[in-house]
């Protein structure tokens, strides 16, 4: 009864405030754009998997009282209140079955009466596996229960979902939008998409669900056609990491069709945006990608839905940044770029409420994660619940806090995504900006009359260099900032490099002469510091604890200039730094080459959850985890693509085309066998300049022993294209005319073609490229 | 001792019978059904009754079957779905008369929550008069407070500047602050990420921007001289509130419509509570523990 009252209040109180909050809103309209935070990603016991790991008592209007700062009730009973309200959120409950579960088991809904409703009443512990699977397989095998999908059921749930969210949209304060999730799980293959509209009033009467269709494809055209019809939408599509290699496709799509041109200008029209992080872990990168990354070992999970036996899932294909620089390699091989994406953050929380933070991380599965103890200890669904992690957070530079507003920064790209903590981050490019603009307190208005904001293109170039003004603001009740990188990517003759800037760190800390590797910003963490806190004590109280701790004993206590929120929580913010700005050029630009620029801020390291609740439950932190993190954000890229004109200034890659129309023949198997087994090949990339030494093995293995001559350094062997781990031999196989070396459980293919007495190599992850001169004379370079 | 035991061993078929469970099971049903007629001599199942199946019985059974998205069903269909109502009917008569609807958690909830809403719609009934709705008004105004709201403006002191001596450095600052003024600080402290004055803002927009301890210690501050330091998460700020609205209770006029939904719903848990007090007081609870028992 009492959360009916307060739901009833604040419903009331929103009408109230509406008429007057409209004005003021359009009077705070703000030209330099603020920082709105909020979900793009959250569950209800509406949704049927939630309903059945236990959230019953909760649907999306208690989700947005949370985010707006009420308490509720955690599916096991617990209350759960945020810790700084949100701005905004869209309920994204699965559009298939959506609300069903919920309403065969309430006995006073028609529904229930139906004899389909029989098969999914829970009543025991048994029938919970029994629901899941029952309607997670037949989404998984797409074969749909029809009696769950008339519109008498669908229908009125859908509608009653965006009942709410209307009233729950106060302009000027709260932005609910009207969303769902579109989960299409094809072959246990994570290929969800959120859907946002711009507006309530235009939705359909039906979500597009996978029911209808598993293939993106049909997802885009049928947005296309909401479009059409002046219904304004976007799709997020998240958790690239679970997708085994199939969220960014760049030969053939899901319905094994060739890409092209037109398929690159559906999904770049309706996929605005990808998740970047969320309890299911991050989709930056995987540091088998790129392992000179030395911050990509962040919070990465390898896994499938649901599961299956004997499957290991694909890494490439899996992560924004390779996503990212295929693109550019697609734009100059083929002329077109399907991964200008931004970016967000979320949660795939299943609990209605979701923690955002280490601190008061109570999982996103109800029952199966909702206590310490069972989340320290649990594996649902072939899940180490131990490597769930608090939910990323997405930010929007918007005028003012209206679903319009922020469904434009949307569709524009200009959010950025955090791990979790409400950083800021502002990012800017432009050409030769002044490298002190920053000093002006004013220096937004000016950045937004000279240069692009983050998720645009730089403008063609006419002179100059591109430069960077990046400016970021750590979390008031979070870690320090520990530095500010620009990650690079650039593609040249369809090979894609990337290079990882630090632009600006705290401290007196310089770049180390003897590896070029700015120093670790320090660790204060002191895992004995933890205060042990009682299970069930509200994130409330914690807050007011703290709040008063700062007020009797703030003074000697506090550490450098903070608050000292961290005290308690096993850190100290006497490292690192409040805010970090710079103008950063870009000191190895060409002109001729596709590039894009995304910044990523690092806090310094802080408690992972593991080893926060372990400490408070008298436990050892488990081993399989992270102690430590570095919490972190991520700006949405600025691409710089060079005009036709300039491409050609460019140095012209070799092409397959190019060689058999001067008359190169493909080798045949045997006359491949005959040319690389049992030999040393010095190959040389003509991209990079670069000899490999490369031993081609009787046995099926072939290893790289150097690279011009010397042994490969990491980095060098790092990128997917060269190799694996240093002196770790690969396998390989000649097969239908290709050398098929499969690294990272994925097949990489060389054909090889004979053009008078010189072999050249063409790999098939290089867009028609020819990059490899093949040397088979037995000599050492 | 031996001698007697090996005696009382029966013969092997009766051992066999002995450990069969479905003999276990038998011998229960037995006594359980023993046990009950001698506790209910009266509660003989009904040898024959009356299954009265009326058109508005009828009506529903074909419409969740064409809800489906089935053609409407053919008089054979019809029948097998009277049928199949009649089945569940008789089972369950059956059921109740053997009692199998007590000690089931299931059949225990649904009626105890059928109770819930039959207390609930009684409730719903009474409109309230206006003169009940002001003074119930004038008893609940707190609830109905608006939110403090305060303005300010505030002298930062970067913690990346002044490190572990950031709070002497704004103490001492302080002492120079220009006594009651806001303006001609220019050139004091250090330049702020966001704004130096923010106008009518809640403590939650607060604790967004300089997190929850400084908001709640800035409404702690009084209003119209420069106070601190305070703390945020970003440093330490020397603060002038300029105007500061305490929480603030309207007119009954202005909150009407919230005050009716108000007291509807207390009215509604209130008399779901009373009602569940008039029927609590016939019990007495008796637990384990203490052996005491409550009213």
């Amino acid at each position: 009864m009492q959360t009916r009252t307060l739901k009833l209040r604040e419903a009331l109180l929103g009408g109230v405030a509406l008429g007057l909050m409209t004005a003021s809103a359009l009077a705070q309209a703000n030209p330099e754009r603020e920082a709105f935070f909020g979900e793009t990603h959250v569950h209800t016991g509406w949704s049927f998997d939630a309903y059945i790991f236990g959230n019953t008592m909760t649907g999306p209007a208690e989700a947005y009282a949370y985010a707006t700062g009420e308490p509720i009730r955690h599916p096991l009973g617990y209350t759960i209140k945020i810790d700084t309200p949100l701005d905004w959120m869209g309920v994204t409950d699965h559009s298939e079955y959506v609300g069903t579960v919920r309403l065969a088991n309430d006995p006073s809904s028609p529904i229930s009466k139906l004899p389909i409703a029989e098969k999914l009443k829970v009543r025991t512990k048994a029938d919970i596996q029994r629901v899941y699977l029952w309607l997670g397989t037949s989404m998984i095998d797409n074969k749909p229960v029809k009696e769950l999908l008339v519109p008498e059921i669908a229908g009125t749930v859908w509608k009653e979902n965006n009942a709410i969210a209307d009233r729950y949209n106060k302009p000027g304060t709260f932005t609910a939008f009207c969303a769902y999730e579109w989960t299409s799980t094809p072959n246990n293959r994570n290929m969800h998409r959120n859907v946002f509209f711009k507006d309530c009033a235009k939705v359909p009467p039906m979500p597009f669900s996978s029911i209808d269709s598993t293939n993106p494809e049909d997802l885009w055209a049928w947005m296309d056609g909401q479009r059409k019809a002046r219904n304004e939408l976007l799709a997020i599509s998240h958790n690239a990491n679970l997708s085994d290699g199939h969220m960014f496709p760049t030969e053939v799509d899901e319905k094994g069709r060739p890409i092209d041109a037109a398929w690159a200008e559906s999904r770049l029209r309706n996929e605005r945006l990808s998740e970047i992080k969320q309890i299911k872990g991050q989709s930056e990168t995987h540091p088998f990608l790129f392992p000179n990354d030395e911050f990509a070992n962040f919070e990465v999970l390898t896994y499938l839905l649901g599961d299956p036996a004997g499957r290991i899932p694909h890494i490439p294909g899996s992560y924004i940044r390779q996503a990212y620089k295929d693109g550019l390699s697609m734009q100059g091989a083929r002329g077109y770029n399907p991964y200008k994406f931004g970016l967000v953050g979320g949660s795939d929380s299943h609990n209605t409420g979701v923690p955002y933070r280490q601190d008061n991380f109570f999982g996103g599965h109800a029952k199966n994660d909702g206590t310490a103890q069972v989340r320290l200890g649990n594996v649902f669904a072939g899940l180490d619940t131990k490597f769930e992690n608090p939910a990323g957070l997405t930010g929007i530079w918007a005028e003012e806090n209206t679903r319009a507003s922020l469904f434009e920064a949307m569709q524009r790209k200009e959010t950025f995504a955090t791990s979790g903590p409400r950083i800021k981050l502002r990012f800017f490019g432009g050409y030769d900006l002044a490298s002190d603009m920053q000093r002006d307190r004013d220096w937004v208005k000016a950045a937004y009359a000279r240069a692009v904001p983050m998720g645009g293109d730089l403008p063609p170039i006419t002179a100059g260099r591109p430069t960077f003004a990046v400016w970021a603001v750590k979390d008031p009740t979070s870690g320090n900032l520990d530095r500010v990188q620009i990650v690079k990517g650039w593609s040249k003759n369809g090979q894609s490099f990337e290079k990882v800037f630090d632009v600006i760190w705290s401290g007196e800390r310089t770049v180390s002469e003897v590896d070029g590797q700015l120093p670790p910003v320090g660790n204060t963490v002191d895992v004995a510091a933890i205060e042990p806190r009682p299970q069930g004590t509200s994130v409330e109280a914690r807050v007011e604890r703290i709040a008063e701790d700062v007020r009797t004993r703030g003074d000697e206590r506090a550490p450098a200039g903070s608050v000292g929120e961290g005290m308690n929580l096993g850190y100290r913010n006497s490292i690192g730094a409040v805010e970090l700005k710079t103008v950063w050029t870009d000191p190895e630009f060409e002109p001729g080459v596709d590039a894009f620029y995304y910044a990523r801020v690092l806090e310094i390291p802080t408690p992972r959850w593991t080893t926060i609740q372990a400490r408070q439950l008298g436990q050892q932190p488990p081993a399989n985890v992270a102690a430590t993190l570095q919490e972190r954000a991520w700006s949405s890229p600025i691409w710089y693509t060079p005009s036709a004109e300039v491409r050609k200034s460019a140095s012209q890659g070799q092409t397959v085309t190019d060689l058999v129309q001067r008359g190169a023949k493909a080798l045949t198997d045997d006359e491949i066998k005959a040319l690389i087994v049992s030999k040393t090949l010095n190959v040389r990339n003509t991209v990079t300049g670069q000899t490999f030494t490369i031993i081609y093995a009787a046995s099926g293995r072939r290893l790289i022993t150097g690279i011009d001559g010397v042994a490969p350094e990491p980095g060098e062997i790092g990128d997917v294209l060269h190799s694996g781990e240093i002196g770790a031999p690969a396998g390989y196989e000649i097969k239908g005319g290709k050398i098929i070396t499969t690294l990272m459980n994925s097949p990489y293919e060389v054909a090889v073609y004979q053009l008078g007495n010189k072999y050249y190599g063409a790999r098939s992850n290089e867009f028609g490229f020819a990059n490899y001169e093949m040397d088979v004379s037995p000599t050492t370079p | 001792m031996m001698e007697a035991a090996k005696e009382q061993i029966p013969p092997r078929w009766t051992r066999r019978w002995l450990r069969d469970p479905l003999f276990h099971f038998m011998l229960a049903g037995v006594a359980l059904f023993g046990f009950y007629r001698v506790l209910n001599p009266s509660a003989d199942a009904p040898k024959e009754g009356r299954i009265v199946l009326t058109q508005d019985d009828l009506r529903p059974m074909t419409v969740a079957w064409m809800a489906q998205g089935r053609p409407a069903p053919a008089p054979e269909q019809v029948a097998s779905l009277v049928e199949a109502k009649v089945r569940e009917e008789i089972l369950y008569r059956e059921a109740l008369a053997l009692g199998l609807d007590r000690d089931d958690t299931i059949v225990k909830r649904r009626l105890a929550q059928k109770m819930d809403f039959l207390a609930e719609d009684a409730a719903a009934l009474r409109e309230p008069t206006r003169q009940e709705l002001e003074t119930w008004f004038r008893e609940h105004s707190d609830s109905f407070a608006s939110t403090p709201r305060v303005s300010f403006t505030h002298v930062y002191f970067s913690a990346d500047r002044h490190g572990e001596g950031t709070r002497e450095v704004a103490a001492k600052a302080l002492e120079t602050m220009p006594a009651r003024s806001r303006q001609s600080t220019a050139g004091l402290g250090d330049p702020f990420m966001f704004q130096d004055f923010y106008g009518d803002r809640s403590p939650t927009q607060l604790a967004g921007v300089f997190g929850p301890a400084f908001a709640k210690a800035l409404f702690e501050v009084k209003p119209g001289t420069w106070q601190g330091p305070i703390a945020s998460g970003y440093g330490w700020h020397l603060v002038f509130v300029g105007a500061m609205t305490p929480s603030r209770v309207p007119a009954f006029e202005e909150v009407e419509g919230e005050v009716r939904a108000e007291w509807t719903a207390e009215q509604r848990a209130r008399s779901k509570q009373t009602a569940f007090e008039t029927m609590r007081a016939r019990y007495t609870v008796i637990l384990p523990d203490d052996g005491e028992a409550k009213p």
